[in-house]
């Protein structure tokens, strides 16, 4: 059958019908889809984010350009909570080790996930992932994950990792203006962080703007500023990753 | 960045699209690319005509680009401007700035022609 009129497809014609119309279309077909491209990510994503509720662990997608900071926030973050909450990476990078032989060093679980020139991490790759990062020592009982995705602003918004919140960082001297400038990375996250603040008086970064320009995006961000090396604001930090893995927890218990 | 990847992931949806139809020739393809998905529409179309010159299915196919409404909710008066553009700068009732988007992130293969 023809999908576009009905008329019988040229496999199937036996030329005794008599309806009147032009045979000139008989050829194409016109075959409708509406079939989103990002689907079968999204499909992933939310089976991983069902097997981290399943395991009762946390799942963060932290989102920011090269260098501003997050795999140093990662090491002092290990650091204070060592003992009280059991931490997990992916790290994704388009090339090396370095990022988990840094966290490694840590003593927690962790795999570097290498998308060889891939500008994002995407549901398939977290799933992987998380599935090697289980069989890493310590990797069987993970409260909270993080998943530190390849620096880059702009097209890890797009994809959904499975995560239950996305984390945005800007530091201080990339300057106050990335909210306007890539704003799906803001519109997209729960929490903006505003990192290397022990730079303040050597850059002109002034934190209103770039706290307002993000809320005017989402206004229901939450918003924190920290230096990790001098541990400013990391108290603020540190106890939204323990209220998030308390929510679990509870959620788990009832 | 990632126009050409999704162009390579639609390309295999259509080849298996075109194996479930019996055709191994393309002509058109529709698509509604969202104002807020993080597609480019112009690299979109270049990754098409470069990937699709290279592809016997899909050589000298069209490729016809419906870019849907997205509603901005006023956060203070809550007024609706529904815009087929570019996001409007304020709310055109109070000029509030904080307008939520609602709609447009989404990238839809809607309909193949196919001999």
């Amino acid at each position: 059958m023809c999908d576009t009129c009905g008329c019988p497809s040229p496999s199937d014609h036996s030329h005794d019908h008599n309806h009147d119309h032009s045979h000139g279309h008989s050829q194409t077909k016109t075959v409708d889809v509406h079939a989103s491209l990002f689907a079968a990510n999204d499909a992933l994503a939310r089976a991983n984010r069902e097997h981290f509720d399943e395991i009762g662990a946390v799942a963060l997608n932290l989102i920011s350009s090269p260098g501003s900071g997050k795999t140093t926030l990662l090491e002092h973050t290990i650091e204070a909570l060592k003992g009280e909450i059991n931490i997990g990476v992916i790290e994704g990078d388009i090339e090396t080790e370095r990022d988990a032989d840094r966290i490694r060093a840590k003593g927690v679980p962790v795999v570097q996930l290498t998308t060889g020139g891939a500008c994002h991490l995407d549901a398939a790759m977290t799933h992987k992932g998380f599935h090697r990062l289980q069989k890493e020592p310590g990797g069987d009982k993970i409260d909270l994950l993080f998943i530190e995705n390849v620096g880059n602003l702009v097209c890890p918004s797009t994809f959904d990792l499975g995560e239950h919140e996305r984390v945005v960082f800007v530091s201080v001297p990339e300057g106050p203006d990335k909210p306007s400038k890539y704003p799906k990375a803001f519109t997209s996250s729960q929490t903006f962080v505003i990192t290397k603040t022990d730079l303040l008086p050597y850059f002109d970064f002034p934190v209103e703007e770039a706290r307002g320009d993000a809320l005017r995006l989402n206004p229901n961000l939450r918003t924190m500023e920290l230096a990790s090396p001098t541990g400013e604001g990391m108290e603020k930090w540190l106890d939204y990753l323990r209220e998030l893995v308390a929510a679990m927890k509870a959620r788990k218990n009832l | 960045m990632h126009e050409i990847s999704l162009v390579e992931g639609l390309f295999q949806q259509l080849r298996d699209l075109a194996a479930e139809n019996n055709t191994t020739r393309i002509t058109t393809v529709t698509m509604e690319i969202g104002p807020l998905c993080g597609v480019v529409l112009d690299s979109f179309q270049f990754g098409f005509d470069i990937l699709s010159a290279d592809d016997e299915m899909l050589r000298g196919s069209k490729l016809i680009v419906k870019i849907p409404e997205v509603q901005y909710r006023c956060s203070d008066c809550g007024h609706v401007e529904t815009v087929a553009g570019p996001k409007p700068d304020g709310c055109p009732k109070c000029g509030d700035l904080l307008l939520i988007p609602s709609g447009g992130e989404d990238l839809m293969l809607l309909q193949v022609e196919m001999e």
